[in-house]
């Protein structure tokens, strides 16, 4: 039955399973681009799972096809069992989705907006509350509780996003592009938070184009670019495979690689 | 769908909404201050607007006769107007140099000087005009002395002549003032002579007509809220249905915060359902607001213009009738839910509040006529007009208002259907776009029309986009009602038979095929053109013998509530009857219409419109772009439902020839029936049994009609039963729908 997950060698079960996934866009002046061309991966329970690649490299693309805001127009991606385009509904269940573009509502308090969505997952009341007072108290979130939404700093918002990407206690948790914007201070608790996550069990995917928060959290790592995965493994595989150990310089050389392999496009038409 | 997901949607829509400054100020602020405001504004300027007194340029006074009296130094004789005040309205001057100058020079100048607005009218009194008259009077008196003589022709004089000028508003009251006056006069030249020959004055008005208004005076107020205040509630109901919808679509889009919902697990119509009933709210307490801050203003004034005794008696001015006022409130929830849904869907399609903005015009534009057609005396509520979103609302509406209950519940049902039917269209394609990533992400580049073009032909699919068979539905419609317009009725059967057989072809068949040819990779596919399994041939002629009776049965309901013009009805029976023999007749009335229909509308639209995902909807926009393409109300109808059977068919057997093979015979029949079976019907033993003539041709027994319908039904289970294909949309919704089973379970 393909419905339930997988498990490794190791016994750890597969939270996301992405098969030759392919996103086109249609371009009016280009016409179809691909945005991510038929890549595959896998990531499991307690495990972080790192998508590095330069902006525009397709990382925004497919976190969102996982979190089922856009469809895939060839491949398939599960998440927990559950496919993206036919059981959409079941994937949100299973998934805390952080990026960007998710914004907090300007005319809510923090706590009234963590509530919401708790109340949309359909918690039960009281189970609500004592897990939002869990997760205000980890956060440090108890001073912004009142808080709208309009008078947050950056990184309070990204907090509030987390507690409502967290309150359902998801298996699965997706963060694109998380710490951009947040100063050193704060980026830092939320790696640390993330790595507790990963602690407790959770399946993370993270997005980012930086190395050095690559290094520091990531169990595996896949390195995007134009739509690729140009080369996936541990960090330790990396360092043999490629017979580099600074991971900015082989990150450097995989892309230059790629592009010169390709042939030359001109962006002009 | 989980109502406490919708609810809490709602409810946090809600407090969002009030948290906002600018839409409490709108909803709530606005209305209450506005119409106060807008009172004492109108009271302050009436004080600054009197009558002003009109310049008359008179040429030829003395040729006034002195009695009876018109002027009187620089104004008109006093007498002659019924309010003594009335006179100073009217300056008259001598016209300037008028002695220097011959008849047509002098003409001239008068006309010129009206135009330039020199003075605002000119009286003429001709040279002869006193001589005329006194002739006139000699004349009279002669036939009146001498009563032996035969009653003479009395010539009639040349009166006075009135220059004004039609395009100036200070002319057209000078004119009106004017013509009063020396028609008062001219009643006193006439009383004048029937002293003179002892004729009693009395004689010339023997009576006067009496009027009496039986209306009661809460009807009278009834009437004239009901046309009144149903228009100022829908627009306030539009306005606070449209500016919500843009915070709570294409604002959320823009602040990012649709994402965040989106990737919740509130569903797309739980969200859709949440938004679409705020929206509501907001829409109905603005109108409700605004309703009452205009009826406690309006009354405050009235009382106020009673005092100075400036109302006029016979307008009934004074509040509606509580009844009235009660149904108003009613009927604000299916006014609210149209207007909501629409501003929704449209909200959905913004990428921006700004972009939100510009769609407002063309809503106004599009319903606003639908709001001003119930004003016309000519319409009146009826099977038609019911069915017109809007516009049927409004006549039920009114008829309630007025207490016509008896027509209000004749029509009751087929107003509210249509109008849930457009409420539930618009909220389906709210739904759909916001499952459609190409509205959610759309980024804004930089439009081209060459390289748009470009893109049409190079990035085209193997059918029709829901676009582009929505552009080719439109694109039918108005190249029928424009080019309609310029064709003349055929006088025989030549020229009908051109005529609908190059029409067919040019409206229908053209414009599908080529749209197959230019936009899709597989036009074969788009239009059906492929073999059926045979076994559907038979059934589709089947089907279409099956529901002849019943069509009949309608088509004849219809003409009994919507009888056919005469022109019409002389076209269908005269020039048909012009057909060299029943071969030619049918193929170019049957066969003809049958193809080209449908290539166009079960062809390139439905293919296109099966992109949506949802079979049902496909087949019913197709076949009601197909009814109204039929242009006459009274072929609509059928041609609609009709429409449906064959879109049905079409998406079973997966082919065109088995559509125009039901749609031939549907036609064929149609013909028959009034031509050979009029003729043979007689002579058919137990004819009685299944038919019986009439004025409106052949009409089938109800137990034929009844069996015929049962059987087939039974055959559209037969082709229920068809292997067919689906579109990767419609699988994709068929999958989604098992998701919310499995998730309820």
């Amino acid at each position: 039955m393909d419905e339930y997950p997988t498990s490794t060698a190791m016994g750890q079960c597969i939270m996301i399973q992405v098969d030759h996934l392919t996103k086109t866009y249609a371009d009016l002046q280009l016409g179809p681009i691909v945005a991510v061309d038929r890549i595959s991966f896998e990531a499991v329970e307690g495990e972080i799972f790192g998508l590095l690649g330069p902006n525009g490299a397709g990382k925004t693309t497919v976190l969102r096809i996982l979190s089922t805001i856009l469809q895939p127009s060839d491949g398939t991606a599960t998440v927990n069992g559950y496919d993206v385009l036919t059981e959409p509904h079941l994937v949100r269940h299973q998934i805390g989705f952080v990026s960007t573009n998710t914004a907090v509502y300007d005319r809510m308090t923090a706590w009234e907006l963590v509530e919401y969505f708790g109340r949309l997952y359909g918690l039960e009341r009281d189970l609500l509350r004592d897990r939002m007072e869990q997760l205000f108290s980890r956060l440090k979130m108890n001073d912004i509780r009142n808080l709208l939404g309009s008078k947050m700093s950056t990184g309070m918002k990204q907090k509030v996003s987390i507690a409502r990407a967290l309150v359902h206690d998801p298996p699965v948790l997706i963060f694109d592009e998380a710490t951009a914007g947040l100063d050193v201070l704060v980026a830092r608790a939320l790696l640390e938070t993330i790595s507790e996550l990963r602690d407790q069990g959770k399946c993370i995917v993270f997005s980012t184009h930086i190395m050095r928060e690559v290094e520091r959290l990531c169990d595996r790592i896949a390195i995007m670019h134009r739509g690729h995965i140009l080369s996936a493994g541990t960090l330790e595989e990396f360092i043999k495979q490629h017979g580099e150990s600074d991971m900015e310089e082989l990150f450097f050389r995989l892309i230059q690689e790629h592009d010169t392999q390709r042939q030359p496009v001109s962006l002009v038409k | 769908m989980k109502w406490s997901n919708v609810q809490l949607i709602y409810l946090r829509e809600v407090r969002d909404q009030l948290r906002d400054r600018r839409t409490l100020f709108t909803i709530a602020i606005l209305p209450i201050f506005l119409y106060p405001l807008l009172g004492m504004i109108f009271l302050q300027v009436s004080q600054f607007s009197r009558e002003y007194p009109a310049l008359i340029h008179v040429v030829g006074k003395d040729h006034l006769p002195q009695m009876p009296p018109l002027l009187d130094g620089e104004r008109f004789f006093s007498e002659l107007f019924d309010d003594p005040q009335g006179s100073e309205l009217l300056v008259v001057q001598n016209f300037p140099d008028h002695e220097s100058l011959d008849g047509s020079r002098l003409r001239q100048k008068a006309e010129q000087s009206v135009r330039d607005g020199h003075c605002d009218a000119v009286l003429i009194v001709p040279n002869t005009f006193g001589a005329q008259l006194n002739e006139f009077r000699s004349q009279l008196a002669d036939a009146t002395t001498d009563n032996t003589a035969t009653p003479k022709e009395v010539h009639k004089v040349v009166g006075p002549h009135i220059l004004f000028d039609q395009a100036r508003d200070e002319s057209r009251i000078a004119r009106d003032r004017l013509a009063r006056v020396l028609r008062q006069w001219r009643e006193q030249v006439g009383q004048d002579y029937m002293v003179q020959s002892d004729i009693p004055v009395a004689a010339i008005r023997p009576f006067e007509p009496q009027l009496t208004d039986v209306a009661p005076e809460s009807k009278k107020r009834a009437a004239l809220w009901s046309k009144m205040l149903p228009f100022v509630v829908l627009i306030w109901a539009l306005t606070g249905a449209f500016y919500p919808a843009i915070d709570l679509c294409a604002g959320e889009k823009e602040r990012g915060t649709l994402e965040t919902l989106l990737c919740s697990p509130a569903q797309r119509h739980e969200i859709v359902w949440g938004k679409l009933l705020t929206i509501m709210t907001f829409s109905m307490v603005t109108a409700l607001l605004n309703l009452a801050s205009m009826g406690l203003t309006a009354s405050l004034m009235m009382q106020q213009l009673q005092a100075f005794q400036l109302a006029l008696s016979d307008l009934p001015m004074g509040m509606p009738p509580l009844i009235s006022l009660g149904w108003l409130i009613l009927a604000l929830i299916p006014v609210s839910a149209l207007f909501s849904a629409l501003s929704l869907a449209l909200a959905a399609l913004a990428r921006s509040a700004k972009e939100g903005q510009y769609y407002l015009m063309p809503m106004l534009l599009v319903t606003m006529p639908l709001m001003i057609l119930p004003s016309l005396p000519s319409i009146q509520l009826e099977l038609g007009t019911s069915l017109i979103p809007v516009t049927g609302l409004m006549l039920l509406l009114r008829a309630l208002m007025e207490s016509d209950y008896a027509i209000a519940a004749l029509y009751f049902l087929p107003v509210l259907g249509v109008t849930a039917a457009c409420c539930l269209l618009a909220m389906r394609w709210a739904v759909d776009q916001f499952n459609n990533e190409s509205v959610l992400f759309r980024e804004s580049e930089r439009f081209d029309l060459r390289a748009w073009l470009w893109h049409l032909i190079r990035d085209r699919q193997d059918t029709p986009t829901v676009g582009q068979a929505i552009f080719c539905a439109i694109a039918i419609l108005m190249l029928r009602f424009l080019v309609g317009f310029q064709i003349s009725l055929p006088e025989n059967w030549i020229s009908l038979a051109t005529l609908t057989v190059l029409t067919q072809f040019a409206f229908f068949a053209l414009p599908a095929g080529l749209m197959a040819l230019v936009l899709t990779r597989k036009p074969r596919e788009t239009l059906l053109l492929r073999w059926p399994r045979w076994s559907s041939l038979p059934a589709a002629v089947l089907l279409a013998v099956l529901l002849h009776p019943s069509a009949i049965a309608l088509s004849v309901f219809i003409q009994q509530t919507y009888p056919l013009p005469e022109q019409i009805e002389h076209i269908s029976r005269n020039l048909i009857g012009g057909a060299p023999n029943l071969l030619t007749l049918l193929l170019v009335i049957a066969v003809v219409p049958a193809i080209c229909e449908e290539l166009a509308f079960r062809g390139f639209i439905l293919s296109g419109l099966r992109h949506l995902g949802h079979r049902w909807w496909a087949i019913m926009l197709s076949s009601l772009f197909f009814g109204v393409a039929h242009g006459i109300v009274q072929q609509s109808f059928s041609a609609t439902l009709i429409g449906m059977i064959i879109g049905y068919v079409a998406v079973q057997s997966g082919s065109l020839l088995v559509c125009i093979l039901f749609h031939v015979t549907h036609n064929s029949l149609a013909i028959l029936s009034q031509t050979l079976l009029l003729q043979y019907a007689p002579h058919v033993p137990g004819s009685a049994w299944l038919f019986e003539l009439t004025d409106a041709g052949i009409v089938y027994s109800w137990p034929l009609v009844g069996v015929s319908l049962v059987m087939a039904l039974g055959v559209v289970q037969w082709f229920r039963m068809l292997p067919h294909q689906l579109y990767t949309e419609e699988r994709l919704q068929k999958a989604l729908a098992h998701q919310s089973a499995r998730l309820t379970s």
